[in-house]
């Protein structure tokens, strides 16, 4: 029962979409309708067109998510931990972050060109601000009591480092993690409309030259569909498995 | 000398913006093996100060103190500290928890199952070992604490106001099974607290401090008739008992902030 009450709104989505094409009489060139952009779905997986773009673009931000945790992570830490490295670092920070990953395309093309590279060092560097930056206030917020207890314990450096600045920052990782993933996702997308060298985002702007807005809606509710597959399946069993059970969800 | 603990001239001063700030004034102190002190003063007086000099938390300005003869440099699995609150790991089940001192230590497994197993049994924590502290009640999570900090064996234990946060019957009753702990390990234990009863109720040795900068203005010491007779109901019926508590409520009164 519960999937499908989480369908409903879809499908609600669709009858407005349908309701629109055939209420306004909407041109074909403008909107495409349901069953049209169905039948273009089919007719691109049963080529294994679908499967192809789709492929690249999944195989490029579990690329540049690899890479962005595992710099990112040590990253948020070293900052972290040291008190004049984070309050120096925080500005810098917030500044990148506003600096849009796609705001890094002009530059990004004139050094390495419309290749995969390109498309690459946007995605890792959308990702890995958000880990950097949670990392950081994760491993602030943890309380001085914590490390105070563990030095009387008897525990070295590299104990109060496993025992408790990983899982005590894990929750903000987390976060991290599912907010780089989202904004690595949209970045994704854009670099590869503008890269062209395959993925997703080169299918519907590829689709946009002829005119087929059949294609490009199909690849569109792809983006979305892979995006929330890619939340559930990855990001949220992890959050099930530690950070809820523990009780120190953060949101 | 048989002090287990030894603090003469210690003063310290906190440097902020505004320039140094001082914490306490002189303080000299020194506590026997086994023995159970208790200290007691006005909010803001340094009695956290002082405790965490002790712990090796802070490096104190002036003055020494000397564990077992030897100058504390930090903090050290010799001197186990019970905090107010927030300080077991609530990703550690209660077991784990209590275990982590020995685990550290590198204890055999069959060691630390059977210290644990005894502080449980000791702190009434049966049934709730593999719960994790937020699926606990306030009073539950201090008795992790107190167990934890017990399983690691150290010879001195500090506690900053380990009961301040849980509710006042809870409190009543951890503050009689901490009594029974303590008569039954003979650790030496200094207690920092601002209630005057259980300053009295739990001390062989009272200690007052002064309000801000804090020294020590009167030593009182407690007669136990018998080592593990601390209970409420014997406490409050003892006039000696009442005519201690009445001196040392007389003593905190003056110094009221």
């Amino acid at each position: 029962m519960k999937p499908l009450r989480g369908l409903l709104p879809f499908a609600v989505l669709i009858a407005v979409w349908w309701g629109i094409k055939i209420g306004a009489e909407v041109p074909d060139k403008l909107l495409a309708t349901p069953q049209a952009v169905w039948t273009s779905f089919v007719g691109l997986v049963s080529h294994g067109i679908l499967a192809e773009y789709a492929s690249a673009s999944l195989r490029m931000i579990g690329t540049a998510a690899v890479i962005s945790f595992l710099a990112g992570v040590p990253l948020g830490f070293a900052v972290g931990t040291n008190r004049y490295a984070a309050r120096a670092l925080e500005g810098t920070l917030r500044f990148l972050q506003g600096i849009s990953g796609i705001a890094w395309l002009p530059l990004a093309i004139l050094w390495f060109g419309f290749s995969q590279t390109t498309t690459l060092t946007i995605v890792i560097y959308t990702l890995i601000v958000p880990i950097i930056f949670n990392t950081m206030t994760g491993v602030r917020a943890i309380p001085e009591n914590y490390t105070l207890a563990m030095q009387s314990l008897g525990a070295g450096r590299l104990r109060i480092v496993r025992d408790v600045y990983l899982p005590g920052a894990l929750p903000s990782i987390v976060v991290g993690m599912r907010l780089g993933m989202g904004y690595g996702w949209r970045a994704l997308i854009a670099s590869e409309m503008l890269v062209r060298q395959g993925g997703l985002g080169d299918l519907i702007f590829g689709a946009r030259t002829f005119g087929q807005i059949d294609r490009i809606m199909v690849g569109m509710v792809v983006i979305g569909t892979l995006y929330i597959v890619v939340d559930r399946l990855l990001v949220q069993p992890v959050e099930t498995l530690t950070v809820a059970r523990w009780g120190v969800l953060r949101r | 000398m048989g002090d287990k603990i030894e603090v003469s001239g210690f003063r310290h001063f906190f440097q902020t913006e505004g320039g140094p700030v001082q914490a306490t004034g002189t303080i000299d102190l020194s506590i026997k093996a086994g023995e159970f002190v208790t200290l007691v003063g006005p909010s803001g007086c340094g009695k956290t100060t002082l405790l965490k000099a002790i712990a090796g938390f802070l490096t104190p300005s002036e003055g020494r103190i000397l564990c077992d003869g030897k100058p504390v440099r930090g903090p050290g699995r010799d001197r186990g500290v019970v905090f107010q609150e927030l300080a077991i790991l609530p990703w550690r089940t209660v077991r784990r928890n209590i275990a982590h001192g020995l685990e550290i230590a590198g204890a055999p497994k069959a060691e630390r199952e059977a210290t644990v197993a005894r502080l449980i049994g000791l702190m009434g924590l049966g049934g709730f070992e593999d719960r994790y502290p937020h699926e606990l009640s306030g009073g539950m999570r201090q008795r992790v604490a107190v167990a934890r900090t017990w399983a690691a064996d150290p010879e001195v234990i500090l506690m900053n106001e380990p009961f301040a946060a849980v509710d006042a019957m809870t409190r009543l009753t951890l503050q009689e099974e901490l009594g029974r702990l303590c008569a039954a390990t003979r650790k030496t234990v200094f207690f920092i607290t601002h209630s005057v009863e259980e300053a009295v109720f739990l001390a062989d040795r009272v200690l007052v401090m002064t309000k801000r900068p804090g020294t020590i203005k009167a030593v009182l010491n407690v007669p136990r008739s018998t080592a593990g007779g601390r209970d409420w109901d014997s406490f409050t019926s003892d006039p000696g008992m009442q005519k201690i508590a009445g001196e040392v409520m007389h003593l905190v009164h003056a110094e009221r902030v």
